[in-house]
């Protein structure tokens, strides 16, 4: 059975959402493109999870207007905007078989049994869940479940998945597996999905572009590359990377961050009283105390595996170094910590906003 | 201490340690068991006695029980039907046949009530075996009562834990006043009843839709449930005599579907109140799931809902079904004869002029009590999983 | 149907895209807010709202029965003036003929502490509406205790209203806890648990007509069960039918009965709902039984015991079946109870006095309800969260 989807662009235009006197969501402005896998990543409360709850139609937005294609949905019941959503709980019906649950978007919209049948069976066998059909939802694992509620999803061929953390209620090897899983069915299907979720790592792998959200603002819209190498602002830039991005308090002056004496050649230049330096772990090396641009001392040494954490204290501030695996520095140890220039970046304190 | 040295204190433990003290953490001591026993053996007889002593009873003559107390069948007096026969046997209408011919008069009037909107079929009386008219009166007014309250009970819970209502606080005030207004007219100023009714509707719903935009008290969710259930407090006595007149005014007094309404009102506080619990709990992804799947409201309630509820809908089934089934006040008000249920009978036997029959009062207990039993002993099971405990919590 | 431009910016309707025309379905998907409530609302709005107002009607007046139906001659308020001060007062209060010095005590003490606990939440800033609240139950509360202290405290027989507060207030009592205790045995670590719950759960299903005429056998002196032991106490030739309290204490007998069950059922429940990791770390802690009872589990379970009381009393308020049958509610009018009460005097054709005490029964329903739900439940239930 071959089926073309159709491959619609998702827009969000100017939208607001209240609760009460809570502003979960300040004018989102949000273009999807036709047949994109971008995912909305932000802390909980973020208002991610209000977004797509906008765009599902289960939440009406106070102002503004959403667009699925070229039709405007605002105001449109949630069944007729041709979406299916995955729950992060599933939401599958305990007392129906994963046929059945399966089926279950096909039954109330009336095709005709004989059909239904071949397109559960074809969803099914999509997810490898062929030779669970007759089983209940409680007699299957966690994968199997999600799999139910992915089959659900695609069933119907709808234009756009939705999907709120499907992969957080699962162990994080499986979790691994599905999202392999997840990316390739997406790429088969070719149906715009917006995914949400608080895991960097499922966000970085998984999107073509990633949607950053904090306190109902759009922090940055990029690819995973870009967001990394080239954060917009100091959250993004904490929020993206693990272990996350060491920051220094300081100052900047022309072309020079100062801190705490230490003197450290910027990329960038300005002027700013209070800026924040911010350099990722595998930016920076330990050198011995004299070549360092940074004197420091050694406080904890965590070996990961591959390579090994070094957190160094230099005056109020905790760096963390990667490292080889086959340092081996003590507690307590003077080092010197050494900076790649071009790898920087410099933000301002009190907004937040990169110093370009 | 080595392990020998603690088996050794173990046993030295004195008799009054050994009585009153606990082997292990979680057990009982001797002594703590046998009061516990004690007083548990002592409700289960007395919980058990009077049911005894009915049942025997039932079996008694009305020598053996004018003499004094006999307490054991077949030990100290010998068992009878007297009191059965008394039923069944001296009622010309009680045997086999009649009872069969009523079960048919029973069908024949329900297709002569359901066929009424569009043919006139004039119902046949039923003229027979007056327990049996009640036992099965009982039961179709049990069944068809608790069928729609459980129905009419569930939607509005249902519609309570997942849709936002708000009524406007004018607009209930409005139609207060008109309700008294047409009560007055209907009353004093000789109005027919249901001209000032539907005046009273026509001028609500005119007035609403004309002034309700510029009422801004609103009500929640919340009121309209307390309100719903609050209807419990009501004593039935005082709204039995409107009831029977309004019975009255559309000829249905004496009649199932009166008892069935009625019953089914009163019972809505206790259905919406613990069905509300209910709906409320259910994780509502599942819901959200189904709405998207492009469901109908009542799609969902019917398809998703009520088969996750089902224990809980089981257990409030029965409880209304026993409710009903017991209900003693609202019936000696609205059925005469034809719609007469079991607790009517049970009580007119004590209006006797040789005195109370004991006997054959106790052989209708028993028949009353049996299928009721049956039910306490089913609805038992839910109660013990804790099925309804949830909503007293609050 | 609307037009097409007029639906298309309000929620809930169809999309010009995919369905041109709504369909019936669809129109009644749109309205299920509405279908889904009406039935009940309506249900209860005919029968239990419109006949509360109706209901004042007979209150207000005197009705006679005509050939042609019932004639009501508007009294107003004379037939409620009837009952707390006219030929009535009797039967409905009591015989109230001063008080004695204990009923004098009895009532200041009474009113002294009520309107200390007046001033006390007026001081503590009290809303204006919870203060018309606490004003009402103050007052209800003030006459009840003068009523009790110019009838029992002054050895006057009391009427119906004291009779019905007594069932309600002493049957909840016992009913509570023997129903808590019994719980509380139930939930030790016994065998055969499952058959008590099974046993002890039946009364509650059983007609309270039967119950009436169960215990009215069972306590018969002559032919009863326990004429042996009435003869060896030598009261056989006594009647309990003709001793006021004797006929009031077997009434709560049988009520209690009955009505344990309720009270057992819902606490056992919740005493196995205490979390059981609490209970373990306080008998790893060394605590007893009862101990464990009292300082882990009771706190837990205050506010289903408070609400369980509530429920059981507005049940107690309806009682009717039990002295009707046991005692006809004699002797005199020792075991009356309101709702008896109004169906005797609707039995002697005297609809408007019949609905009097009804209201009034359903005025003091009310206020005895939502005070102890104010009071104590809702106060429970803030604690608990």
């Amino acid at each position: 059975m071959t089926l073309i989807n159709p491959k619609v662009p998702v827009t969000f235009d100017k939208i607001q959402k209240s609760f009460g006197a809570v502003r979960v969501l300040e004018e989102l402005n949000l273009a999807v493109e036709p047949g994109e896998f971008l995912v909305l990543l932000g802390a909980s409360g973020s208002g991610k999870t209000t977004a797509l709850r906008i765009l599902s139609g289960l939440e009406t937005a106070t102002s503004g207007s959403v667009m699925i294609g070229d039709r405007e949905v605002t105001h449109v019941l949630p069944k007729y905007r041709d979406i299916s959503m995955v729950f992060q709980s599933y939401a599958l019906y305990p007392h129906k078989t994963v046929a059945e649950n399966i089926g279950y978007p096909l039954k109330v919209r009336g095709v005709a049994k004989a059909d239904a049948e071949v397109q559960i069976k074809d969803a099914a066998a999509q997810v490898q869940l062929g030779d669970l059909l007759h089983r209940y939802p409680r007699e299957l694992s966690g994968g199997q479940r999600q799999r139910v509620a992915l089959a659900r999803a695609i069933v119907r061929r709808p234009s756009v998945f939705l999907m709120d953390e499907p992969l957080s209620n699962l162990d994080a090897k499986l979790r691994g597996h599905m999202r392999a899983e997840l990316k390739h069915m997406q790429n088969t299907l070719g149906t715009t999905t917006i995914y949400v979720t608080h895991d960097q790592i499922e966000a970085m792998t998984l999107a073509r572009r990633v949607a950053i959200l904090e306190k109902g603002i759009l922090q940055q819209l990029a690819t995973p590359a870009e967001i990394y190498n080239n954060p917009a602002n100091l959250f993004v830039a904490q929020f993206i990377g693990s272990p996350p991005m060491n920051v220094v308090h300081g100052q900047l002056d022309g072309a020079v961050f100062h801190s705490n004496g230490a003197k450290v050649d910027v990329p960038v230049s300005g002027k700013v009283a209070k800026a924040i330096l911010g350099v990722r772990p595998e930016d920076c090396t330990v050198v011995s105390p004299a070549k360092g641009n940074v004197a420091a001392e050694i406080y904890t040494v965590e070996l990961i595996g591959d390579h090994t954490l070094v957190t160094v204290k230099s005056g109020s501030d905790m760096v963390t170094v990667k490292a080889p695996k086959d340092f081996n520095g003590k507690t307590g140890e003077k080092i010197g910590v050494l900076l790649t220039k071009d790898r920087l970046f410099v933000f301002d304190a009190a907004t937040g906003e990169r110093v370009r | 201490m080595s392990v020998t040295g603690l088996k050794f204190e173990e046993s030295r433990r004195g008799l009054m340690e050994r009585l009153f003290e606990a082997p292990a953490i979680g057990k009982m001591s001797p002594a703590a068991k046998f009061v516990v026993y004690g007083f548990l053996l002592f409700w289960t007889i007395f919980v058990l006695f009077p049911i005894y002593w009915v049942v025997i009873t039932a079996f008694k003559s009305a020598q053996v029980v004018n003499e004094g107390p006999y307490y054991i069948p077949f030990v100290d007096f010998s068992p009878t039907l007297d009191g059965w026969r008394a039923q069944f046997a001296t009622d010309p209408f009680c045997d086999l046949a009649a009872v069969g011919r009523q079960l048919g008069l029973y069908v024949y009037n329900s297709v002569a009530f359901i066929l009424s909107p569009f043919v006139a079929i004039a119902p046949m009386e039923p003229q027979i075996c007056k327990v049996f008219l009640a036992y099965t009166n009982s039961f179709v007014i049990s069944i068809g009562s608790t069928t729609l309250c459980m129905i009419i009970g569930s939607m509005a819970a249902y519609a309570l834990a997942r849709i936002q209502y708000k009524p406007k606080f004018g607009n209930i005030f409005m139609f207060v006043l008109l309700a008294l207004g047409a009560i007055v007219a209907t009353n004093y100023a000789g109005l027919h009843w249901a001209a000032s009714g539907a005046i009273g509707l026509a001028l609500f719903f005119l007035l609403a839709r004309a002034f309700g935009k510029h009422f801004d008290a609103q009500l929640g969710n919340g009121d309209i449930l307390f309100w719903i259930i609050s209807q419990r407090i009501l004593p039935p006595i005082v709204v039995i005599f409107p009831i029977y007149m309004m019975f009255q005014a559309v000829g249905l007094i004496d009649t199932h579907l009166a008892l069935i309404l009625v019953y089914a009102v009163a019972n809505l506080p206790i259905v919406v109140w613990l069905m509300h619990d209910f709906f409320a709990s259910l994780p509502i992804e599942l819901e959200e799931s189904a709405q998207l799947d492009g469901a109908t409201r009542f799609g969902i309630f019917w398809d998703i809902v009520l088969p996750l509820t089902r224990p809980g809908l089981a257990a409030i089934t029965l409880l209304t079904l026993i409710l009903n089934w017991n209900e003693y006040i609202l019936a000696v008000f609205l059925s005469l004869s034809k719609a007469q249920t079991m607790p009517i009978m049970v009580a007119a036997k004590n209006a006797g002029e040789r005195g109370i029959l004991w006997w054959e009062m106790c052989a209708i207990i028993v028949v009353m009590i049996i299928p009721v039993i049956i039910m306490a002993i089913f609805l038992q099971r839910f109660i013990a999983k804790g099925v309804l405990l949830g909503a007293v919590k609050g | 149907m609307p037009s097409a431009t007029k639906t298309k910016g309000q929620p809930g309707s169809s999309p010009a895209g995919l369905s041109p025309s709504e369909s019936w379905s669809e129109w009644i998907d749109r309205h299920s807010g509405t279908y889904f409530i009406a039935p009940a609302v309506t249900l209860i709005l005919i029968f239990a709202i419109f006949p509360t107002f109706y209901s004042i009607v007979f209150a207000i007046s005197r009705v006679k029965f005509t050939p042609n139906g019932l004639q009501f001659r508007t009294v107003w308020l004379q037939n409620f003036q009837k009952q707390f001060l006219g030929n009535e007062q009797i039967h409905f209060l009591g015989r109230l003929e001063g008080l004695s010095v204990i009923g004098w005590v009895f009532w200041l003490a009474v009113t002294g502490a009520v309107l200390w606990w007046l001033y006390r939440s007026f001081r503590n800033g009290a809303s204006w509406i919870g203060m018309i609240g606490r004003l009402i139950s103050a007052t209800t509360a003030i006459a009840i205790a003068f009523i009790l202290g110019a009838t029992l405290l002054s050895g006057n027989n009391w009427g119906t209203l004291m009779t019905t507060l007594f069932y309600v207030i002493i049957g909840c009592a016992v009913q509570f806890v023997i129903g808590t205790a019994l719980a509380f045995l139930c939930s030790q670590p016994i065998s055969g648990k499952n058959f008590f719950r099974v046993v002890f759960f039946v009364p509650l299903m059983i007609t309270p007509l039967g119950v009436g005429y169960a215990f009215k056998m069972i306590l018969d002196i002559t032919k009863g069960p326990f004429q042996p032991f009435w003869d060896f106490i030598g009261l056989h030739d006594w009647a309990w039918s003709t001793d006021a309290w004797a006929a009031r204490w077997f009434v709560i007998l049988g009520d209690s009965w009955q009505w344990i069950p309720f009270i057992f059922i819902i606490m056992l429940a919740a005493l196995e709902n205490v979390p059981r990791d609490q209970v373990e770390a306080a008998q790893v802690d060394g605590a007893s039984s009862f101990q464990i009872f009292r300082d882990v589990t009771w706190p837990q379970i205050v506010p289903v015991a408070a609400t369980v009381i509530l429920i059981r009393m507005i049940e107690a308020f309806k009682i009717v079946d039990l002295p009707n049958i046991m005692t006809s509610g004699g002797p005199g009018i020792a075991t009356e109870s309101m709702t008896l009460h109004s169906v005797f005097l609707w039995r002697a054709n005297d609809m408007g006095n019949s609905a009097a005490v009804a209201y009034l029964l359903l005025i003091l329903t009310v206020i005895v309800c939502s005070s102890f739900f104010n009071y104590v439940v809702l106060g429970q239930l803030r604690k608990a969260k």
